[in-house]
């Protein structure tokens, strides 16, 4: 948990820090830390795509629509170096979001943590430490 | 070069190429953290190593070394500075963060760094450096040969190398004015002339200084200092920027660096 935390922390810092999410563009010219967003949902599409992974999810508003989010990850190639496979998310997967919303759309984000109905864990940059 | 040699050297680097993609992690290897990557192994400690024929060994997979990505004037030799004329000055205060040829998927030059490894291959004529990032491209270095008379300009320009006892020397001419040098929008002209120097300092570390000359943009010549470490047993992905780049219509405001300054 201590490590679960830890990621937790050093990919908001991360985020918030707006070091380059892929180094192919400004965070802080996409994003807005100061935007949160905690969203619930059912994953509807995983993309495991360069320059960016991303992952869409259903999730109901105050007046029960369903808005279609695209949740930003890190690059397939850090998120493999990182403990993460292509199928860590699958369409299907019922997940709790946080992180930060883009400036110019409201149903587009940076996923910082991904929680399962289990309780494991997914960042923006890393997987959960394998049991041991 | 001698025909035997050369076939030596290509055997080195295969060897030492193959050596690391087979190399399982040693009993007591080291685990670590290396730039955004957790859980690697870490370099074992010792000297650098040399091909049969001397020739300095820099194969393996490297992270790091570039220039800042945010700002080319984080990291330079103690008392330098990047003095930019007034045009550059003037174009840098208009650029647009969605203008970076980087956030287009366009190649990031030299020397802008990455979080994404890269690799030297040396053959005897040809050394060759593949980038993971930097849109995933390559460059040729020419060994021991000279710059045509007037070069196409290119986003890598026309480069050549030579060595200087352990160094390699690679000198660059024959840009093309597009790439930034970091997210800030640090502008160049055709007139850019870089002088790279690569020296693994021991088994895990290289030392890189490279030396912007560009009399076009900048009031005087400037080094950037930055050292690699090698990342053992990892080996370069796939990175095709183009397939999902939805980032772009999203980018807004003036270029700036990833922290907004």
């Amino acid at each position: 948990m201590r490590i679960l935390l830890a990621i937790a922390i050093a990919s908001v810092a991360w985020l918030a820090s707006g070091l380059p999410a892929l180094a192919h563009h400004s965070a802080a010219a996409e994003f807005d830390s100061n935007k949160k967003i905690d969203l619930s949902g059912v994953v509807t599409k995983v993309e495991w795509t360069n320059p960016h992974a991303h992952f869409y999810i259903d999730v109901k508003d105050a007046s029960g629509n369903v808005i279609n989010w695209n949740l930003e990850l890190a690059s397939p190639n850090v998120l493999i170096r990182n403990g993460w496979k292509r199928n860590s998310i699958k369409p299907g997967d019922m997940v709790t979001v946080t992180g930060i919303q883009a400036k110019n759309s409201p149903s587009y984000g940076s996923a910082s943590l991904i929680t399962f109905p289990d309780g494991h864990k997914l960042s923006f940059l890393a997987a959960e430490e394998p049991a041991k | 070069m001698n025909p035997n040699v050369s076939t030596r050297v290509v055997s080195g680097a295969l060897f030492t190429v193959f050596s690391l993609m087979a190399q399982p992690p040693a009993p007591g290897q080291k685990i670590g953290t290396i730039g955004l990557y957790r859980n690697q192994q870490l370099a074992p400690i010792g000297p650098a190593g040399k091909f049969a024929d001397g020739t300095p060994d820099l194969s393996g997979a490297w992270l790091g070394g570039g220039s800042s990505d945010a700002d080319i004037s984080r990291a330079l030799k103690p008392g330098d500075q990047v003095v930019m004329l007034p045009w550059a000055e003037e174009v840098v205060k208009h650029r647009l963060s969605k203008e970076d040829p980087e956030a287009n998927c366009l190649p990031a030059g030299i020397p802008r760094g990455s979080p994404y490894p890269w690799r030297i291959v040396q053959t005897p004529t040809h050394y060759f450096i593949l980038y993971e990032g930097n849109i995933h491209s390559y460059r040729q270095i020419f060994m021991n040969a000279k710059h045509p008379d007037d070069p196409d300009p290119t986003w890598y320009g026309h480069s050549i190398g030579h060595w200087e006892g352990n160094t390699l020397v690679v000198d660059t001419v024959g840009f093309n004015d597009k790439f930034w040098f970091d997210y800030k929008g640090h502008p160049h002209t055709e007139k850019l002339h870089t002088i790279e120097r690569y020296t693994r300092t021991d088994l895990g570390h290289m030392s890189i200084e490279v030396t912007i000359d560009d009399p076009g943009a900048y009031a005087k010549p400037f080094t950037t200092v930055g050292r690699a470490t090698l990342m053992p047993g990892t080996e370069l992905l796939e990175y095709i920027c183009q397939e999902n780049n939805q980032d772009l219509p999203l980018l807004q405001g003036p270029a700036r660096g990833p922290g907004g300054q």
